[in-house]
């Protein structure tokens, strides 16, 4: 089986843990998305799971193939796109990515032409030939995304593909990156660009240091939903009333706006009864999900 | 672990492409053979230029008791040249220092490294594709500095010598043997240091120590403690051999992902 199978995995660099406890499941076609503020662990996770550490607990199946042991033939199966480009500077475009090829064992002509491709889509075509020392940081940025698909990868991991891009070219590697998905290969994506998980992935892993989440993108969101009500007057006058309430919800005002987070559903109707019997003159109430952001932010300051 | 010589060539390739365009590198390294051929020649020229001056017999005496006075200039020449083959195992031992530390610690320093870890190469062939790459320029270039040293040594010697006084049997066997196995020195120290530091300079200072032994032999034949000659140059190289085989070792264990990962932040 491909995809990707994470048990227990844990790392340890010295007396510093800096993940343990990971368990998740990566099928093929999907896009997972790794999620976690700064230092939570998301590279070394990566870095375990494409065989460059070895974990100090656990394990990971990648591609079928143990990442404890896997060696060459996992690496073979499996794309990193590293957390930085790590080009040769002194070598030209086309240097760059001939060298992955050949460290591939590809045919050189197809592989060529398969990048050729890659860099027509990225805009990089004409530039082959230019050394990468002189590139701007977007197109040293899709070169290495490039050069992690070279091989034509089952598995493909990306830390933090789009950062340092135009919103153009981010554009164009999210459409890749759903793309890849389309083929069933096995996607992970770790980013700190909230807007691009929620787009492109259909379950993420919240982590520092731990697993904090797991879960499908709109379960996450609706694990915690907000009723948005339009009243009368100041909204203000009816917090109190709200926070009578025995689960005592949040709530935010705007106005005569007012926006009450529920971790229920059964929770709305007796919302709406509190504001009414408050005196509330309500026009309308709806039910709205919460952004990931406001979800991962609770998540990870917690 | 299996060795695939495609993979290991391909990462000679990459790092001979590199150097070719490393333009600072390349400076530095052609120096060293100027010097190589230079400053003996130079020496050559002095004793020829006046053989009968009366202090080069004083000079030779010192060496040797038993030189006559019309032998001075020409025992003085063949002593020189016999004590510079070891400032000349210089030049084979420095070039892959240069070559190796700024190809190894170079690639943890741009943080090339780890996509190059990632790929289906292992260390085995990355080492051995990186020492290609560090030994061959080495030897290459030894071998075209020796040719010319002995050009320009004979042109200027001709006339005392009336004959080719170089190439002799102790430098073809010097260059063809002994300097290859001081490259192989010089690789393996800098490698080695060069995957535990993070930084290129730090890695060629370094492995740059690993010449004194050298200087400290040529110091000792000069000041006439140690007498130099092709039975001393081979039992260095025996020495120098035995040093190249603990450091392979060294360099195949200690030369794993994981560490070369974790020390470079
Ligand atoms: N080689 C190493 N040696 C020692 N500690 C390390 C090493 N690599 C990572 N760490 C530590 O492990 C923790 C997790 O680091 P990691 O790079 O995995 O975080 P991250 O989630 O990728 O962060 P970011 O979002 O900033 O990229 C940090 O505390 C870091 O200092
Ligand atoms: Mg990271």
């Amino acid at each position: 089986m491909s995809g990707i199978r994470v048990e227990g995995l844990g790392k340890r660099f010295g007396t510093r843990v800096a993940v343990e406890g990971l368990s998740f499941e990566v099928a093929p076609g999907e896009v997972f998305g790794l999620l976690g503020p700064n230092g939570a662990g998301k590279t070394t996770t990566v870095r375990m799971l494409t065989g460059l550490l070895t974990p100090t607990w656990g394990d990971a199946t990648v591609a079928g193939i143990s990442s404890r042991h896997g060696g060459e033939d996992l690496r073979r199966k499996v794309g990193l796109l590293t957390e930085q480009p790590g080009l040769y500077d002194r070598l030209t475009g086309k240097e760059n990515l001939l060298f992955f090829i050949k460290l591939n064992e590809l045919d050189e002509d197809a592989a060529w032409a398969r990048a050729l491709g890659y860099l027509e889509r990225f805009g990089l075509k004409g530039r082959e030939d230019e050394p990468c020392g002189s590139w701007s940081k977007g197109m040293r940025q899709k070169l290495a995304i490039i050069r992690t698909l070279v091989h034509d990868p089952e598995v493909v991991i990306f830390d933090e593909p789009t950062s340092g891009l135009d919103p153009d070219s981010a554009r164009t590697v999210r459409d890749c990156i759903a793309e890849l998905a389309s083929e069933k290969r096995t996607i992970v994506l770790c980013s700190h660009n909230l807007a691009e998980v929620e787009r492109l992935c259909q379950r993420v892993a919240v982590v520092k240091g731990r697993l904090l989440a797991l879960s499908a993108v709109r379960d996450l969101r609706r694990a915690g939903h907000a009723l948005q009500i339009k009243v009368a007057g100041d909204a203000a006058r009816f917090l109190p009333a709200l926070a009578a309430l025995p689960f005592s919800p949040k709530a935010l005002v705007e106005g005569g706006l007012l926006r009450v987070l529920l971790s229920d559903e059964e929770q709305q109707p007796e919302v709406l009864r509190a504001l009414i019997d408050a005196g509330a003159r309500v026009y309308h109430a709806t039910r709205i999900e919460r952004p990931l952001e406001e979800v991962y932010l609770e998540l990870v300051r917690a | 672990m299996s060795f695939r010589p495609r993979r290991a060539l391909a990462v000679f390739w990459k790092d001979f492409l590199d150097l070719r365009k490393n333009r600072g590198l390349l400076g530095s390294m052609a120096v060293i053979p100027c010097v190589m051929v230079l400053v003996p020649t130079l020496m050559v020229w002095a004793y020829v230029r006046n053989p009968d001056d009366p202090s080069l017999r004083v000079m030779a005496r010192y060496y040797e008791v038993s030189v006559q006075s019309a032998d001075a200039a020409r025992f003085l020449i063949d002593k020189s040249l016999t004590d510079w083959f070891g400032l000349f195992l210089i030049m084979p031992l420095f070039i892959p220092i240069l070559i190796s530390s700024s190809s190894v610690a170079g690639e943890k320093e741009r943080r090339t490294l780890e996509p190059l870890l990632a790929s289906p190469a292992t260390s085995l062939e990355i080492v051995v594709g990186k020492s290609l790459a560090a030994l061959l320029p080495a030897v290459l270039v030894s071998f075209a500095a020796f040719v010319l040293f002995c050009i320009s040594v004979d042109v200027v010697a001709w006339k005392l010598v009336r004959g080719p006084l170089l190439p002799n049997g102790m430098w073809i066997f010097g260059v063809v043997v002994i300097a290859p196995l001081f490259a192989f020195l010089g690789n393996g120290v800098a490698i080695l240091i060069s995957a535990r530091v993070g930084d290129s300079r730090l890695a060629q200072q370094l492995s740059g120590l690993v010449s004194l032994p050298i200087l400290g032999m040529v110091g000792s034949q000069v000041a006439g403690v140690l007498r130099a000659g092709a039975g001393y140059y081979a039992i260095v190289g025996a020495v120098v051999l035995l040093l190249d085989l603990l450091l392979l070792r060294a360099t195949i264990r200690l030369f794993d992902r994981e560490r070369l990962i974790s020390r470079w932040s």
